[in-house]
């Protein structure tokens, strides 16, 4: 929310604006024609046959649609803030549920088998995707710290390696990047195993972008603090580990968050290394029986779940932060 | 699942590195090391019932799972399976990561640039198909139509017209393509063709036994004529990690298999048809 002390009146409350929504929705509804589907079928005491139904049927059907989509809008916004993003968030899951059931799948296969499938995805997967991707943060975040301190420096190698090394791994796709260290590094007579193949790329590609991040948030910290930290003396690792770290955490943390989630999401790559991960089993396990949607709708379901969480922890850290500042 | 860094074997591939340097690798130096550390390690892709996949219990399963087992057991060995994508197997320069390839890989003259073929094992039939609403009734009928095929496979070489498979039974190119849609999995043409005739492809081609699965699953799709061709199908190793001696051990457990009917029972086993019955694959036709 933005912290401001004028809040204007709320949109939906002015009649002007409740009927050009209005018409706008039933507008978007007549061209989608809703007719033959459920909802025709739900009103056909009055329209008729939804099939031979014709104008005036698809008038019927957009019209009654536009009033309980208006309706439950202007239900929603008399409820307080908390109970009204509650409300939308139910609704829209709701909607995304319809959506992937409307594929017309057998969501029953996902629980089929003994180990049911999700179960074994659970199971055997799970732990593969966080153990690498928590490894990957953890070096990826050490990569950062010594990267954002390098790119700093007047070290003309230090910042030539550090400025390198961040071109290099922001320019290239994560993809390429793991086939280009699962099969090169071989060539040079170093052999690693899939896994740590797959962590080397994710740990260099993300510290990378963190470095970036580390970057900009220490040196957001104005010039004077670092001058005056000076005029009293403290040596330079001192004055990074109490002034101006302090300060730019809570700056860096949002984007580094950002950057976990994206990472757990981008682990899912490793998995043409043949690492039994989420992805990897929601390929294959799918591939048998040609239930491919399904499992994949599972994989989608899994990470989702992940990310919210992740998403929390965020936010908890945040406000932390927050408090403090 | 391996967390190990494989120090072990990083120290023998860089000695085959080094030693590739004069000219080849010293022979017995993969077998050498199979039968000192008690394990044969088998690269197959787990994406394609019923040749290897992913069982309910999440084991791997399947035919060229079990002749894998089978190789191993005949060595003396313990089979381990790893499950890398069909194009970084492909690629060659395995660096030991694995010792051996078995599933299901055609010879062609470019694969062996980088693999060798020690032993063929058996054939399959590759068929087109078509959505069973489809008004193409004949393998003529799908000239100058989009068909769908996995990327890198023998299946797209026969689309193009450039199929160069070694020591295979004659065939001719029935079908011109207008269109090749190659994608990188291969199950994901047969759900293109499921929405419909001519919405996302005209046909596919893939190998009968994959083709006849899905059509048990309920896939709305047909058999379209005889089978294009058929294809050898072999065991293969790294190159880069030339063996003789692991060439010639492989060579003579399949040539085993072969005459004590091993093959052919689990061709049995595994290749069924809708009415019941079974093939087998492992003679060429």
């Amino acid at each position: 929310m933005f912290v401001d002390t004028v809040v204007e009146d709320k949109a939906l409350h002015k009649p002007a604006f409740l009927f050009g929504l209005s018409i706008a929705v039933l507008a978007i509804f007549f061209t989608f024609n809703f007719t033959n589907t459920i909802f025709g079928e739900f009103l056909s005491p009055v329209i008729g046959n939804p099939e031979k139904s014709g104008f005036f049927g698809r008038l019927a059907v957009s019209f009654v649609l536009t009033i309980l989509f208006v309706a439950n809008l202007l239900l929603i916004s008399f409820a307080r803030l908390k109970i009204q993003i509650l409300i939308v968030w139910i609704e829209l899951f709701l909607l995304f549920l319809a959506f992937a059931y409307s594929f017309d799948l057998e969501i029953a296969y996902i629980f089929s088998g003994q180990p049911s499938k999700i179960g074994l995805m659970i199971s055997k997967g799970l732990f593969t995707t966080i153990y690498i991707s928590a490894v990957s943060i953890l070096i990826a975040t050490a990569i950062a710290i010594v990267g954002a301190i390098a790119k700093l420096s007047n070290n003309g190698f230090a910042y030539a390696i550090a400025s390198f090394y961040t071109s290099l791994f922001r320019g290239l796709p994560l993809l390429l990047q793991i086939y280009l260290i699962y099969m090169g590094l071989p060539q040079l007579g170093f052999m690693i195993d899939a896994i740590p193949s797959g962590i080397a790329a994710l740990s260099l590609c993300y510290g990378a972008y963190m470095t970036e991040i580390f970057r900009a948030g220490i040196q957001s910290i104005p010039k004077g603090q670092w001058e005056a930290s000076r005029a009293l003396g403290f040596p330079f690792g001192l004055i990074l580990r109490k002034i101006i770290l302090p300060q730019s955490i809570p700056l860096i943390i949002p984007p580094t968050g950002n950057q976990f989630i994206a990472m757990l999401k981008d682990s899912s790559l490793v998995s043409v290394l043949g690492i039994w991960e989420i992805m990897f089993l929601a390929k294959k396990l799918g591939a048998k029986d040609f239930n491919h949607l399904e499992m994949l709708l599972t994989a989608a379901m899994i990470y989702w779940l992940l990310t919210i969480i992740l998403e929390m922890i965020q936010a908890r850290i945040e406000r932390k932060y927050q408090q403090k500042t | 699942m391996s967390i190990k860094l494989g120090f072990k074997k990083s120290s023998i591939a860089f000695t085959a590195l080094l030693l590739s340097i004069g000219m080849t690798a010293q022979a017995g130096v993969v077998y050498d090391y199979i039968k000192n550390n008690n394990e044969l390690m088998i690269a197959t892709d787990a994406n394609w019932a019923p040749f290897s996949y992913i069982n309910d219990a999440g084991e791997m399963e399947g035919f060229d799972v079990d002749v894998g087992r089978e190789i191993a057991k005949r060595m003396g060995v313990e089979a381990r399976f790893i499950t890398p994508d069909w194009g970084v197997i492909t690629a060659g320069n395995w660096n030991m990561r694995w010792d051996v390839s078995v599933g299901s890989m055609t010879p062609t003259e470019g694969r062996s640039k980088v693999l060798n073929f020690p032993a063929v094992y058996y054939y399959t039939p590759a068929a087109f198909a078509v959505h069973t609403d489809s008004p193409v009734t004949t393998l003529a009928g799908l000239n100058g139509k989009n068909i769908c095929t996995t990327a890198s496979s023998t299946w797209e070489m026969y689309l193009e017209g450039s199929l160069d498979m070694l020591n295979a039974p004659a065939f001719t190119y029935k079908v011109t393509p207008g269109t090749i849609t190659a994608l990188a999995d291969g199950h994901t043409c047969l759900d293109d063709t499921r929405l419909g005739a001519g919405v996302r492809n005209d046909g596919i081609i893939d190998s009968v036994p994959m083709i006849q699965g899905a059509i048990e699953d309920g896939y709305p799709i047909k058999f379209l004529g005889d089978p294009a061709f058929y294809e050898p199908l072999s065991v293969a190793t790294d190159k880069g990690n030339s063996d003789a001696e692991l060439d010639a051990e492989i060579a003579r457990i399949i040539l085993e298999m072969q005459k004590d009917y091993t093959l052919t029972s689990l061709s049995m086993k595994w290749f069924k048809n809708a009415d019941g019955s079974s093939n087998d694959y492992t003679v060429a036709y």
